[in-house]
């Protein structure tokens, strides 16, 4: 069976993930034995970030491998194994949340738009946006509530 | 209150500054969009990148020089090496052109620091004595906050706390203190002192790090305004949201150069970066929280009237009381005298017109400055939602109320009773065009 990198090099629509793996060095990682589940963005989900981001990212290769081990979770996880986590961790060391019901499979702003692709050392996930770390505060912020007092 | 509503599939927010969360909801600014409010907020960032580009110049120069010395008297005498440093995102040979002008120090800085505001060419020294110079303790104010405040999120703080870092700094140290026996006796006697020094150099460098993309990224929208190329607050607001995103993945680190080696702190290999490590950080601590200021106002912290939660501090530009405050000479104020001196002419004759003129300038300009920080933390707060979130347009309702609750829980912020925020906070006083 194919590798991850032999899936994501033949697919169509995986060359700005394939360039980058590249440029980040991640060629080997992938190819080892794992195994990993990768969250996998399109080229349609990296042409969203905003003009420059990618630029930049290329000419500081350790925060391109950050962004991109944050796409990467240890282990063979389907979305029926992840379906009983709200979040896993990746491997860049921040959790990815999880929204799983029948008809719905996001990971963070992201929404899967191919799942469970078999690999020899793992799965991959195909995604519709670049997914990026969420800072501590971002639930807090997002379950914040005010005392009644502040609603009057 | 000026209110933009677009036709959104959400029933309306109940949130108690719903017209706020609307008009972020359809793509605007906390700021109203008004050419008034524009044309302060534009001539604030051009007369903040002027001093700015001080502020980064020297904070890379202590945490890169200056380091763990303990009576640093000469910290803001800045070497010309500094002064001729080449931005990284100005100038010819930037890694990513932001702003069009050069990558050395701004000519009006230039000239600032040469003739003061004596407009007579003294030595350094004494422009510095005389306090007619860039006010370097606004800088170092928010440097403090965000080394005290520290876990605001991003991977530095706990690196900081780990031992590769400990054996970093003290790899660093010991070549700053070799011989001199005395330095070397005190960080025998009190090494975690110096450990505390050198974190402290590390978030020198985080912030002038930080601020060498923010003065061009102001200069080269005060550009853009005068050739009538920025028409509104909401393109003012996306332009930092696309900066923000351009330079997200820039490298935040810290290095020391003793006797012409240079020692990694931490280094750009730990793949820290600018919007994680600094720019959440720095606005989160900064904008926010900072310290109750001292000397124009008494709390009382068994009153309750100081948060017990660190989180909960609410000192930031966003809820400064620019009248007292503007009074006294603390951190923000020097901000305002340091910002005084670069006004664009518009400025100057808008302020004239209003209030006391001349009189009260520093708390006009100090207000137009809430104004721009609101449209800052707005760009912010946008860029956090296109990065976390979803799309403005985007067609499933589910998204659109995780914005709703990502928006409300921002404005959250300034509406909490606890501590008087809500009073505190300059939301609604900056929605009047006569808050001046």
């Amino acid at each position: 069976m194919p590798d991850i990198v032999d899936i994501a090099v033949s697919a169509e629509g995986f060359s700005t993930l394939v360039t980058a793996v590249k440029a980040a060095g991640l060629v080997d990682t992938l190819k080892s034995p794992g195994p990993f589940t990768v969250f996998a963005p399109t080229d349609a989900a990296f042409a969203k970030l905003p003009a420059g981001t990618i630029t930049t990212l290329v000419q500081n290769i350790p925060q391109l491998t950050r962004i991109l081990c944050y796409h990467v979770v240890p282990g063979r996880l389907k979305k029926a194994d992840l379906a009983k986590f709200q979040s896993v961790g990746s491997v860049e060391g921040s959790a990815i949340d999880l929204t799983i019901e029948e008809d719905i499979f996001e990971v963070n702003n992201a929404t899967v738009i191919q799942a469970d692709i078999e690999a020899d050392n793992g799965i991959i996930h195909v995604i519709d946006t670049v997914i990026l770390m969420r800072p501590h505060w971002f639930w807090p912020i997002m379950n914040s509530k005010l005392a009644a007092a502040a609603e009057a | 209150m000026t209110t933009t509503l677009t036709t959104t599939k959400l029933p309306p927010s109940t949130h108690p500054y719903a017209d706020v969360i609307h008009r972020l909801e359809a793509g605007g600014s906390m700021l109203p969009d008004t050419p008034e409010n524009l044309m302060q907020i534009i001539g604030l960032y051009k007369a903040y990148a002027v001093p700015m580009d001080f502020y980064w110049r020297d904070l890379l120069y202590i945490a890169e020089q200056v380091f763990v010395d303990p009576l640093p008297f000469f910290k803001f005498i800045i070497p010309d090496e500094y002064l001729k440093l080449a931005n990284h995102y100005a100038g010819d040979n930037a890694d990513l052109r932001i702003w069009r002008g050069i990558d050395t120090a701004h000519p009006e800085l230039l000239e600032f620091m040469e003739k003061g505001e004596l407009k007579r060419k003294l030595p350094r020294i004494l422009h510095h004595l005389w306090h007619d110079r860039i006010n370097m303790e606004f800088a170092e104010e928010c440097m403090r906050a965000m080394l005290w405040h520290r876990d605001m999120g991003g991977l530095l703080d706990p690196y900081m706390d780990s031992e590769e870092y400990k054996q970093n700094a003290d790899r660093a140290i010991r070549a700053y203190v070799q011989g001199n026996p005395l330095l070397q006796g005190l960080y025998k006697l009190f090494p975690d002192m110096f450990m505390e020094l050198c974190r402290q150099a590390t978030m020198y460098s985080v912030l002038g790090l930080f601020w060498e993309i923010m003065a061009p990224v102001f200069f080269e929208m005060s550009d853009l305004y005068d050739e009538g190329k920025l028409t509104s607050v909401p393109e003012a607001m996306n332009f930092l949201v696309n900066g923000i995103f351009a330079i997200a993945g820039r490298p935040i680190y810290h290095r020391v150069r003793i006797r012409g080696e240079w020692y990694d702190i931490v280094p750009k290999s730990k793949g820290f970066t600018w919007l994680y490590e600094a720019a959440f950080p720095y606005v989160e601590a900064v904008f926010y929280r900072t310290s109750p200021f001292r000397g124009t106002k008494s709390y009382n912290a068994q009153a309750n009237q100081i948060p017990t939660n660190q989180l909960d501090f609410h000192y930031g530009i966003l809820y400064a009381d620019k009248f007292p405050v503007g009074t006294a000479g603390i951190p923000p104020t020097l901000l305002h005298q340091d910002m005084y001196h670069f006004l664009p002419q518009y400025l100057v004759d808008y302020y004239r017109q209003h209030c006391r003129g001349d009189e009260d300038m520093l708390i006009q300009l100090g207000v137009s400055f809430q104004r721009s920080m609101y449209n800052v933390t707005s760009a912010v707060i946008q860029a956090g939602r296109a990065a976390f979130l979803y799309p403005l347009d985007d067609p499933n309702p589910r998204h659109l109320m995780m914005n709703r609750r990502y928006f409300e829980g921002q404005l959250n912020r300034f509406a909490r009773p606890e501590y008087g925020i809500r009073e505190a906070a300059r939301i609604t006083y900056i929605q009047d065009q006569n808050y001046r």
